[in-house]
């Protein structure tokens, strides 16, 4: 028998087989339920193991009927795991390896461990009961992983990886490997390694640190089996995953901001003062794209959401016995993941609003994102009956909150804030009546934490639209800066109207309260130099006023002076100054002058 | 002030390729080793910040003369270098107190990535 004729068939069906499973797995980890993904997989397995056992490749036979024996186990189930389906994939390289070795001549490499290292829990199961079996639970609750993937240039990944467990030890202690450091010393080249490593250096910072080895592909921090379940329900943790693309990125973006940083050094030695324009016009050019990139490591999309929000329908939908639709619309929009977390509780609350009080029988719930500039916009809108107007008139004079004459004179839209009073919301029977209002204080305080505006329309028998505005980032934001009492302070943009002068002439008195035209109303106008308990300042014309919105109604904020809007890096305050009411961070400008954030919300609450 | 070095190899090849390496990249290559217990020696002499050292040669080995020198100098900071098919004896180096492994055939940078690493970690 020609030996080399039947290897080179060989390897070739086997790498096509392989291909395909890998293939099916990849749609498998979409939709697990796939019986005829998984019964594909099972055949494509069997494939292999016959035609290496014929070829007399044992390690290739034993590894690929051991495949064959778990995916058998999960075909009367019908369903594999997500560990599974990883475990599987691992295989398949495990394999692919073994094909190389073959194809160069070598002995077939080592399976047993690969094997062996796996408990026997059945990769069909994905039962918390043995999910947790995965994980000794003295071990769980300590540490988190670290994975490394190495280039597939690197050729002694045992060894590599044993320099790599040595390094990872001066971080903090390694609680557990896998494979160990024995298994390592014996030979063993693993794919990854997976460590459980207990440390106070931040992931960040472990990234940073090995990135000297140019030698890792990959770094990850999987969330253990037992963890990732709790993660699911809650679909942004704390974790953030970077790909390899986007810290090349960084790094590169860094490299030439050193060669940037030498040019100017130099152009300024010289007194070319033309090249240092230059340099300043390339440091300008860095920086943005170095914002955006950091920026891209905190974004994750609405998709996540729209899983949840879809289920949440689904649910009350079956519930109620309402037969309700649901639509979704741009879920590719990327937020800060700090915002998604914080927007997740809101808009389950959005959404269950819609459909137990705004839908009757049958209707639509929508959800749909949209971007305008720095700002995301989601809005949930139902076309359901509405909230009407009067009925939130009548309540909101019943409560205290408004005087008959300002209720009166109230515009729809300010009446809708008032359902996000807390003392409006609380009552059931308001909420039958308006079908609106449960929590959505909640919702408001929600979102102007993250620095975001609520916005609530509605047409009596055509359903209500509520639109939640929020910047796209919390770190980076854009503020208008104003002077008040010889002191530059800054608000979010998202929480500025409109910016107006105003001439005294203009401005009305209601009582003791001075008033000022904006648009169509009378809006009450607010001193900041009072509420800053400032001295009173001098006369002056035109007034400047900051059109904002506080507790659902607009007001108009006098200050010394608007200087204008910029982009600023926010920075929490340490302690003791984040205890300071009114103020929620603080940020450099370019001349070192230090401004504070100016939190709104918090600054009338003190009123 | 330049980091120094000292290069254990019994080829004149290999050594000479290490020293340009090395050098080019601004480090002072402070003596050269034919064998381990040479290496011991003069280890004991200039006391290199670095060692590369390679782990088969007449007489005494790698692994040994680094055992040796980690025995009497546990900081000292050593590098294998060994060819690909000897798996087992970087496993064996790097068990025995290696900081770091270079695997021949070998590449400029990757050479200085890890030297780099090793006196600076």
């Amino acid at each position: 028998m020609d030996i080399d004729k039947f290897r080179e068939m060989f390897l070739t069906e086997a790498a096509e087989h392989l291909e395909v499973m890998a293939d099916i797995l990849l749609q498998l980890d979409s939709d697990p339920e796939d019986q005829e993904g998984i019964d594909a997989l099972f055949r494509e397995a069997h494939s292999i193991k016959g035609m290496a056992a014929t070829m007399e490749y044992a390690k290739t036979a034993r590894l690929a009927h051991h495949l064959e024996d778990r995916l058998d186990d999960c075909r009367p189930l019908g369903r594999i795991s997500a560990v599974g389906i990883d475990w599987l994939l691992e295989a398949v390289d495990l394999l692919e390896l073994l094909l190389d070795d073959i194809r160069n001549e070598r002995t077939e490499r080592d399976v047993e461990t690969f094997i062996t290292a796996i408990p026997k829990e059945p990769i069909a199961d994905v039962s918390s009961a043995t999910a947790e079996k995965r994980v000794d639970p003295g071990l769980a609750e300590e540490g988190f992983l670290v994975q490394l993937r190495l280039q597939e240039t690197v050729t002694t990944a045992g060894a590599r990886f044993l320099i790599l467990l040595k390094r990872l030890a001066d971080f903090g202690t390694i609680l557990e490997s896998t494979p160990s450091t024995e298994a390592l010393l014996q030979g063993e080249d693993p794919g990854q390694l997976l460590v459980r490593l207990d440390s106070d250096i931040s992931q960040e910072e472990i990234c940073q640190r090995l990135q000297e080895y140019s030698e890792i592909r990959e770094i990850t921090f999987p969330v253990a089996i037992a963890e990732e379940k709790s993660r699911k329900k809650e679909p942004s943790g704390k974790m953030v995953r970077v790909s390899t693309e986007l810290l090349d990125h960084l790094i590169n973006l860094t490299g030439e901001l050193i060669t940037n940083r030498y040019q100017m050094q130099s152009a300024v030695k010289e007194h070319n003062w033309q090249a240092v324009d230059d340099g300043v016009g390339q440091l300008a050019r860095l920086v943005k794209n170095l914002h955006h990139q950091v920026l891209q490591v905190r974004m994750v999309s609405l998709e996540s959401l729209a899983g949840r929000l879809s289920r949440t329908v689904h649910d009350l939908s079956r519930s109620s016995g309402k037969e309700i639709s649901f639509k979704v619309e741009g879920t590719e929009i990327e937020l800060d993941r700090a915002i998604v977390e914080e927007l997740t509780d809101p808009l389950i609350h959005m959404v269950r609003n819609a459909v137990d009080h705004g839908i009757d029988q049958c209707g639509t719930v929508s959800i749909k994102a949209w971007r305008e500039q720095d700002q995301v916009l989601v809005q949930v809108a139902d076309n359901g009956r509405g909230i009407d107007p009067e009925k939130i008139r009548q309540q909101a004079q019943e409560k205290g909150l408004v005087s008959p004459a300002q209720a009166k004179s109230m515009r729809d839209y300010d009446l809708f804030q008032l359902i996000c009073q807390p003392g409006f919301s609380t009552t059931a029977e308001v909420n039958e009546i308006s079908g609106r209002g449960v929590g959505m204080d909640v919702v408001k305080t929600a979102v102007e934490r993250v620095g975001g505006l609520l916005l609530i329309d509605s047409v009596p028998g055509e359903g209500a639209r509520i639109t939640l505005k929020v910047p796209l980032s919390l770190a980076i934001i854009r503020v208008l800066i104003v002077e008040c009492a010889g002191t530059r302070m800054a608000m979010p943009i998202t929480r500025v109207v409109q910016t107006v002068e105003v001439a005294p002439a203009e401005v009305q008195s209601s009582g003791k309260q001075l008033m000022i035209h904006y648009q169509d109303q009378l809006l009450p106008m607010l001193s900041l130099r009072k509420i800053l308990k400032a001295p009173k300042g001098s006369h002056l014309d035109p007034i400047p006023v900051v059109i904002t919105e506080v507790q659902g109604r607009k007001i108009g904020l006098v200050v010394d002076q608007l200087v204008g809007q910029r982009e600023v890096f926010v920075q929490r305050l340490p302690a003791p100054f984040d205890q300071v009411r009114g103020c929620s961070g603080g940020t450099i400008l370019g001349d070192g002058q230090i401004i504070f954030l100016l939190d709104l919300q918090t600054l009338f609450e003190r009123r | 002030m330049s980091k120094r070095v000292m290069i254990v190899d019994d080829a004149l090849f290999m050594r000479t390729m290490l020293r340009d390496i090395f050098e080019s990249a601004g480090w002072q290559v402070v003596v050269e080793a034919e064998t381990g217990a040479e290496a011991i020696e003069e280890y004991e002499i200039h006391q290199p910040d670095l060692v590369s050292m390679d782990i088969v040669m007449p007489e005494m080995g790698g692994i040994e003369a680094l055992t040796k020198i980690l025995s009497k100098h546990p900081a000292a900071r050593i590098v294998v270098c060994s060819a690909l098919s000897q798996k087992d004896l970087i496993l064996n180096a790097i068990n025995a107190g290696a900081k770091d492994f270079i695997v021949k055939p070998f590449q400029n940078t990757q050479v200085l990535e890890v030297v780099n690493r090793v006196v600076t970690g």
